[in-house]
Parts: C-alpha cells; structure tokens; sequence
C-alpha cells in the first residue's frame, strides 16, 4: 500500500514535472528558436534628407547590397541581418537621439554610423557610454580615432582618414610642382572643419615635400555657397600657378563652372581633392582637362576584377556608379561580417577584440587587403592615389598610387607632434 | 585683415575692374530674389520666407526645359513664366488664407512650404546635385578690360538683369497698374472700396515675385549647380539685402543688394574670414538705428 | 493669488512628478527615459518661447537664442571649468538673464515685425560667433569629447535613471514657476500688453520693463533648455542657435495651442513623436512635416489642446450663450 501511496505520489510528482516542463517548453521553445533566426540588427543613422541627402542614400545602398549578398549566403548560422536606417537630416543632436533609439528602442545590437563628420562625434558620445559596437564609415576627420580622448573602445573607423588624405595628396603634388615648376599656390576652400584641417594640413606636408613651394594667398569660400564669383576674382588677382581646393560635390561644381568662365584654368593648375568622383565628374558639363584629384571612388582604381565587377553591379542594382561614401560603407559590412563568422557572436565585445587589428580581403586595398589598426582602430592601407581628369570614361586613365609606407611613417610622427601617442 | 591688399586692390585698374564686376554681378541676381521679396512685403505685408524655394524652382524649370529643348533663352523664359505662375497659385491658395491672422501663421505656411518643395525636388529630380552646363552661345574667353577680366556670360547678364531693373522701376512709377500697386500697399481698404480687385492685385504681385525669383534661379543655372534645399542660403541673404534696404523699396533692394555684391566682393580681399558676420552686424546696426532700413518708410 | 491655490498646485506638480518618476516601472526600456529627459528640454523651451508669443504678444522669431546659449555656456562650464552641475546650472541661468536683458532691451523697442526681425538676427549673430570662434566653441564641428557629469548631493547624472529623475524634476519645477508666474498679477498685466499696450500705458504700466521682464525670464527658461539638452546629447552643436530651433519651437506652440498655456508642452510631446514615428516609416520627413504644418495653419489655428479646451468650454457652457474665453486676436 505505501508502496503504491509512493508510486502515485511519484507519478503525480511526474506528472506535475512534466506538466511544469511542457509548460516552460511551451514557454521557453519559442523563445529559445526566436533567439535563432531573430535578425540581427544593424541601425544606421544616416543623412536622407537636405542637401547632402546623397550622402546617406549611397551610403545605405552599399551596405544593403552587401548586407543582402550576407543573408543569401546564408547569413549568421541562419540569423539574417536586417538594416534600420534613420535620417537625421544632417543634424547632430537628432543624429545622437536616433543613435540611441536605434540601440534603445529598435534593439540594435550594432550600429554603422553614416552620418558626415559632426554626426559622428555627436555618435560617438552615444557609444561610449551605451558601449555598443559602431563603425563609423563616413567622418574622414583625424581626431576621431587618433585622439584618445575622443577614442571609445568599441568604435572603430571603416573610411579614409584626413592625415592619410593629406600626406598622399602632398606627397603627389610636391612631385608635380617640382616636375612642372608650380611655386606660388593659394588655396580655396570650404570654410568649416573638415575643409580648415584638410587644407591646413595639406599645406603643411605640401611644404615638407617641395621647400620651395610659398603659399601666396587663401579664400575660404562658405560651406554650401551659391556664387564663388568674389573667390575666383581674388584668385585672378593673386595670379597663383596653382590652386588647391577642399571643396566637393555641388560647391566643387559650382566653383568649377564660374571658374571656366573667367578662363582661370589656363593660367592656374587645380589640384581639387574630392574631384575624382563619379557624381561630381558627371555633373560637371564642360570638364575642363588636367585637373589633378584624388580618387574618391573609381571602378578603375584599383585596378582590380573584383572593384570593377563592384562597381557595376551597384550601377545596375541603383542606377549610378558608387560614390566614395559607397566603397567605405561597403568595407565596413565586410569588417563586420568577418568578424561575426569568426567570433560566431553579435556581441559587442567580441566584435570589437576580433575586428581590433584584423585584416579583410578587399577590393579597395592598396594591395588587395585593408587592416583594422588596432592601436587606434582606424583602417589603414586602403587605395589611395591622384591622376588628371578627362572629360569622359574612364575619367582619370592613369592613377599614381599613394605610397602606404611614407604615409604611415610621416603619420607616426604626426600624432607624437599632436600628443596622440 | 588685410586692409594693406585691399588698398594695393583699389589702387590697380585691373582689379577694380575684375572685383566691381565681381560685385555687380553677385548684386544684381541678389536684387531680382531681394526685389521680389520687398515687393511682396510692401504690398501685403507678408513676409514671404519660401522665395528661396521660388529661386529653387526656377533654377530646375530651366534645368528640364534646357535638357528638353537646348534653348536657354527658352528655358530662362519658360522658368520665370512656370515660377510666377506657381507663386499665383501659392497666393490664391494658401497665402491669401492667412493675411489677417498673426504673422506666425505666415510664418509656418512659409515653412510648411519650404519643406515640402525641398522634398518634391528631391522626388521629382533626385537628391544628387544637377548642373546645367553653360550654353554653347557663351563659351567663349572672356573680355579683358584694362587689365581686368570680364565673363562674357556675367556680362550679358548684368545687362539682362538691368534692364529687368529698369522695366520694374517704370512699372511702378510710371504705370496705372503701379499705381494701384503702391494704392493697394498703403491703403487696402480704401482701394477696394474704388472698386479696384485687391485679390487680383495681390495674386499680381506675388505672381511677379515668384517671376523674378524664377528668373534669377534660371539666369543662374548654368554656374550655380543645384540641389534640394539650395534655396535656404539665397533667402538668408536676400532678407537680409530688403531689411538693409528697407521692406518694400524697390530701390532699397537695388542698393542693399548691390552694396553687398560689392562689400563680398572687396571683402574677400581686405577681410576675408569676416564677410558673413559683417553682413549680421550691418543688419543688426540698421534695425536697431531705422528699423525700416536705408529706404524704407516709417509705418 | 490665494495661499489655497498655491498648496493645490504644489500638490498637483508633486503628484505629477510621482507619477513620472514611477512611469519607467511601466514602460521600462531606455527609449521611454530617453524620450522623457529630450522632451523636458523642448517642453520648457516652447513653453518659455510662449510666454512671449502667446502672453506678452511678442513674436520672437530668434528664442533660439537662448536655447543655444544655454547649451553652449553649461557644456562649456562642464567640460573646460570643470564647474559642479548645480553651480554651472545657476551660472548659465544668470548667463541668460544677463544676455536676455540686454538684447531685450535693444529689440523691444521695435514693433510687431521689427521686433521679430531683430530677435533673429541676434540669434543668427550668435550662430556666427559660434561658428568663427572655433578654439572654445568647436566651430561647426560643436564641442567634442563629452560633458563630464561629476555627482552632486548623491546625484550621478552619468547614470540613466538619475538623469531621468533630474530633468523630470527640473520640467515639473519650471512649468510649475512659469504657470506661476502666469497666474500672478504680472502674467495679467502681460496679456492686458498683449491685447491692449496702449491701455495699458494708460492705467499706469510701463509697458515696456513689463515686455522687457517677461523677455527676461523667458530667455532663463530658454537657457534651461539648452542646458537640459546639452546634457542629453553630452555636447552642444550649432544648430542650437540656428533659425530652425526658434522654427520648431514656434510650431510646438501652434501644433499644442497658444493660447493655453499646456499648449507647448502638448506640441513638443506631439512634434518628438510624430518625429520619431515619421522617420521610422518614410524619408520623405519634410514632405509629411510640411503637410501637417499647412493642415494646422491654415485649419486647426487653436492647436490640439486649444481645440479641445474650446471645446469643451462650449460643452459646459451649454446651451446658454456664455461668454468664452476670448481667443487671441491680433
């Protein structure tokens, strides 16, 4: 008797657990196969609206083309990615509350930050301290990552770097000065930040490279300036046998255009940065020949299969070529992706220990790779290089490379004179 | 500041000659928006905050119309024409529901507006920046005089926009519809109690505001490229040339537009980092000194 | 003012205040705090912007001005004085003050548009400054490296939920000072500028240190704003002290209703949202943004909460034709 008191208390006590199973099962199961093929959410704060909408819209094709051959592929042991965006409209105060909403509202476990420099240290104040991995993919400015003040652990730059940009650019027209015996140059342009250290610093290298270069006058056009007349005057006034220029996009065209109408170009030589891409030397209707610009983005440089079968590919999925905002967001998706299939994680810290120092394979490496530093989590190593333009494809037929090696040792000594290292 | 260039400026011919052009030309695309603005403001009290919008409009009107036909004469005369037209309907529909309420009203129609044509740009001819191209007719090397260098383009534009200048003066001196213009400004009431149709000079006058903005975004289209949103900065400064002119003078427009043609001219050579902030500051100093500007009239 | 009516309102502003700070035990995740702690610095920013619009009848077109102030004059005490948070609070008040009395005292000697012109173009000023004066103020770049937040009284305001705890404490007790204000017999004497200066020059008021007063505190409140949002963001920007700023708080006030004095409050609950709802599902913000803003100027003047509050006021009225409350004319 007790023994069948025993065993039916031990089958209630069974059928008690098991019921108490079923029920977490039934509870805990779904929950256990959502956290399976829940997407992983990426949230991009980016610009969509205003005038420099293009940047965002270029920015968030690229990463959606990439994100797109990610999930085909099978994704992340079947977890897809999917991408929010969210438009600041050029604003940084909206573009750190859309940060934190993507994180805090949307349950975004990364963030790739496409806004343009002033965003992404309103960003990066928002990552350090909800300490989630971001990429920021479009501020080329120095400080955010060569400062440690500035630098948070888990926020990494994916783009061009303005001291990179600099020592190339110098590095390439100290050769042309001396070749072609430009001595007096000016300057014009944009004055805001990014325009001020871009041309300060390209100045600065400019001289290191060819002593005898004297800078002969400056003019710090507005940013987003309809008429550069009073500009092109005084540099017909100053008669400079060269001129740079930081000015991009609409500016760069506009300043363009109410140049060739005063025939500045027969007399002064341009050196123009941002000329090189494919929006801006298609906007341009009467490209004048022979200016000289960095590469922003070709399909032609580098000199590859894999960037030229990119290249066209986003013209046919979106209409156009890809800008440079495009290869940047791009590099970036593959910085992340590498790093989730080695690490087999979305975490924040595993991410950021894994892409700290790695190297991917890439089409827009200056060798066919680009490295994460990971003294200063910034890439390095990236194509960079200057041609002169003709007024149709391919656009620059011939691109001298920058040279990785100058650049990273004139760098070196960069930040010891800032007090970065 | 650099008063040392300035002075080795305005003592060579060929640089008073490249920088007073410079000037004018600046000036006087600034003066058709400004114009228009003050015209507006004079009649019907309103301040019209989209009229960088209408600029904007009219630079992509001549866009479209010189990449479907290749005629720029067409495309500046079919953009003025599209502009103004808009700028009747904005009146009729929208503007004329909010002349009796507070300004804020005017205000946020103003606003709603601006917004939503930036966007219908956007939609209608993408968010890249567009260039028209400068029209076979003007590529050519520009003039020297004494030493100094004149566009052909600017030239024939500074003539256009004169003679623009000159047929509004005339226009609101000389002719009836002028006088009814400046009746209806000083005294709405009374005007259509003579039996004059205030709506429709009204409509009239927003219509030629929207036309001389439409006209001075389509004379500028082959230097100026174009985005959504590029109206913003040519309101800024244009409101700025009428309170410095005074609201509602035609010929305050023209000199307050003209001076900063001029001062951004000479000032990129004497101080060239201060050019924006003189502007605020002269602004502030005449609102403060006569609120009603160098050629406005005490209301 | 009756003793009775202060004591209720105190006890309202604490029960509201319970009440907020018990509201993340409802909706715990960190959007609603971060929702809550932006909306107190817009809350009293448009409130204060409606003291002089919609009580004194001054259309302030630059109160951005003192939104951009305050946030940049409280970051800059936090992070190159390294100012206690209390201490740089108080001194960005007086700041506002300081700055308030004397551009007030330059614009509101000049009438209707005038006064609207000159506000802006002081704020437009500013943003000049901000932009040129680059070594201090960041440029366009704004201020970069974050704003310390040292504690205070036990107060870690680098922890969420004493920052949230904080701001809802400074929105309950600014809107509680400025309904208070409104309800004393200043806040009489500014509606009676607005809707009569002339009258009110003639029973005695000088009109104008009542509008020079009123702009006074308003830019104190302003500042306020700035400061709260700066310590959001943890950074100030130069939009703070562009038109668009003053263009915003303009239409908070219009989308609540400016004659009620929850009105902005209601606008800037319902701008952030729609805000934050309209980017979620289109990029077309402007296009939707600048549709809804016609909707309201051209149909609903009163704003929501106006609409309402007349409405209701015609259902207790009944059938008898008691009098409103006057709207706003002018």
């Amino acid at each position: 008797m007790a023994d069948k008191k025993a065993s039916l208390r031990r089958r209630r006590g069974f059928i008690k657990a098991a019921g108490a199973l079923t029920a977490a099962t039934g509870l805990g199961f779904p929950f256990i196969s959502r956290a399976q093929d829940k997407p992983i959410r990426i949230g991009v704060p980016t610009i969509l609206s205003g005038r420099v909408a293009q940047l965002g819209i270029s920015s968030r094709n690229a990463i959606q083309m990439e994100i797109d051959k990610f999930n085909a592929a099978g994704g992340l042991g079947g977890r897809k990615i999917e991408i929010i965006t969210r438009d600041s409209k050029g604003k940084p105060d909206e573009a750190a509350n859309n940060t934190r909403h993507l994180i805090n509202g949307e349950g975004c476990e990364i963030i790739i930050d496409a806004e343009a420099s002033s965003g992404a240290f309103a960003v990066q104040e928002v990552i350090r301290e909800l300490k989630v991995l971001c990429i920021h993919t479009n501020s080329e400015t120095s400080s955010l990552s060569a400062d440690p003040k500035i630098r948070v652990p888990t926020a990494f730059r994916v783009a061009r770097q303005g001291i990179h940009d600099a020592i190339v650019s110098a590095a390439y027209a100290g050769n042309v000065a001396k070749a072609k015996g430009l001595k007096t140059w000016m300057s014009c342009s944009p004055d805001y930040a990014y325009g001020r250290d871009n041309t300060s610093l390209f100045l600065e290298y400019l001289k290191r490279f060819h002593p005898e270069v004297e800078l002969v006058g400056e003019t710090w056009p507005k940013l987003f300036q309809a008429d550069y007349t009073e500009n092109v005057t005084k540099i017909l006034q100053t008669k400079p046998q060269a001129l740079y220029s930081a000015l991009w996009a609409g500016d760069l065209v506009s300043f363009i255009d109410q140049s060739a109408i005063y025939n500045l170009f027969s007399q002064t030589t341009l050196f123009a940065i941002n000329m090189a891409d494919y929006t801006t030397l298609t906007a341009v209707k009467n490209l004048p020949a022979g200016i000289h610009s960095a590469t922003r983005y070709l399909k032609t440089f580098p000199a590859n299969a894999d960037n030229a079968a990119w290249g066209e590919a986003y013209k046919a999925k979106h209409g156009d070529y890809p800008t440079n905002w495009s290869w940047e967001n791009a590099l970036a998706v593959s910085f992340l992706t590498t790093a989730m299939k080695k690490t087999n994680s979305t975490d924040s810290t595993k991410l950021s220990e894994a892409i700290r120092g790695m190297k991917v394979k890439s089409p827009f490496g200056a060798d066919g790779t680009v490295t994460m530093r990971a003294e200063d989590q910034t890439t390095i190593g990236y194509a960079l290089g200057w041609g002169t333009t003709i007024p149709r494809d391919p656009w620059v037929p011939s691109v001298t490379p920058g040279d990785w090696k100058t650049v990273l040792e004139y760098e070196a000594e960069w930040k010891k004179k800032m007090g970065y290292a | 500041m650099d008063l040392q260039a300035l002075l080795s400026c305005v003592s060579s011919a060929s640089c008073v000659v490249t920088q007073t052009t410079g000037g004018l030309i600046s000036g006087m695309l600034l003066f058709l928006v400004a114009a228009g603005l003050s015209l507006i403001f004079g009649t019907l009290k309103v301040v019209n905050f989209m009229h960088g919008s209408l600029y904007m409009l009219g630079a992509y009107f001549a866009y479209s119309i010189y990449a479907a036909t290749g005629s720029y004469a067409l495309a500046v005369v079919g953009a003025a024409l599209g502009v103004g037209l808009f700028g009747l309907i904005f009146e009729r529909l929208f503007m004329s529901r909010v002349y009796n309420t507070d300004v804020l009203m005017q205000l946020l129609v103003c606003y709603g507006f601006i917004l939503i044509l930036d966007d219908a740009v956007k939609i209608i001819w993408g968010a890249e920046f567009l260039s028209m191209g400068m029209p076979a007719t003007f590529q050519r090397p520009p003039i020297m005089l004494a030493g100094g260098v004149l566009p052909v383009f600017y030239l024939f534009l500074i003539g256009i926009t004169l003679a623009v200048a000159l047929a509004l003066g005339l226009l609101i001196t000389k002719t009836r519809a002028g006088k009814i213009v400046r009746a209806a400004a000083v005294n709405p009431t009374m005007t259509s109690a003579l039996g004059i149709n205030t709506a429709l000079v009204f409509g009239g006058v927003f219509a030629l505001g929207g036309l001389l903005a439409g006209l001075s975004g389509a004379l500028a289209a082959p230097v100026r490229s174009m985005v959504a949103g590029m109206g913003f900065s040519i309101l800024i400064e244009s409101f700025i040339v009428t309170v410095i002119g005074g609201m509602g003078s035609i010929t305050g427009a023209l000199v307050g537009a003209l001076l900063i043609g001029l001062v951004r001219s000479f000032g990129s050579i004497g101080f060239p980092l201060f050019t924006e902030g003189i502007m605020f500051l002269f602004m502030t100093g005449i609102l403060i000194v006569k609120p009603s500007g160098l050629f406005g009239k005490e209301r | 003012m009756h003793v009775a009516s202060i004591r209720r309102d105190l006890l309202i502003a604490g029960a509201t205040l319970l009440v907020l700070i018990a509201l993340p035990l409802l909706f715990p995740g960190k959007a609603f705090s971060d929702f809550v702690i932006r909306l107190s610095a817009f809350a009293i920013f448009a409130t204060s912007l409606n003291l002089l619009v919609g009580y004194t009848g001054l259309v302030s077109f630059g109160h951005g001005l003192f939104y951009g102030l305050g946030a940049y004059s409280f970051a800059l005490m936090m992070q190159k004085l390294g100012t206690s948070i209390p201490v740089a609070f108080a001194l960005t008040i007086m700041m506002s003050a300081a700055v308030a009395a004397v551009v007030g005292a330059i614009c509101i000697r000049l009438k209707e548009i005038y006064f609207s012109f000159l506000t802006l173009a002081f704020q437009m000023l500013l943003h000049s400054i901000i932009i040129a004066w680059t070594p201090v103020t960041g440029g366009d770049q704004g201020l970069t490296g974050g704003i310390p937040r040292p504690p205070f009284l036990g107060i870690r305001l680098d922890d969420p939920h004493h920052l949230y705890v904080f701001c809802c404490v400074v929105l309950v007790v600014s809107l509680f000072l400025m309904w208070h204000l409104v309800q004393s017999p200043f806040g009489y004497t500014m509606r009676m500028i607005r809707d009569n200066p002339r009258r009110a020059a003639f029973l005695g008021i000088q009109v104008w240190r009542v509008r020079l007063l009123a702009f006074i505190v308003s830019g104190m409140f302003g500042g306020v704003g700035g400061a709260l949002i700066s310590l959001f963001v943890s950074s100030a920007y130069p939009d703070f002290a562009y038109w668009t700023v003053s263009g915003e708080a303009v239409f908070m006030i219009l989308l609540g209703g400016i004659s009620v004095f929850f009105g902005p409050l209601v606008g800037a609950i319902t701008l952030l949202l729609l805000n934050d709802l309209v980017t979620r599902v289109t990029e077309h913000y402007s296009l939707v943004l600048g549709i809804i803003i016609l909707m309201f100027a051209l149909g609903l003047r009163k704003g929501l909460l106006g609409f309402l509050v007349s409405a209701w006021s015609k259902r207790a009225a009944g059938a008898t034709t008691a009098s409103r409350a006057p709207a706003r004319e002018h």
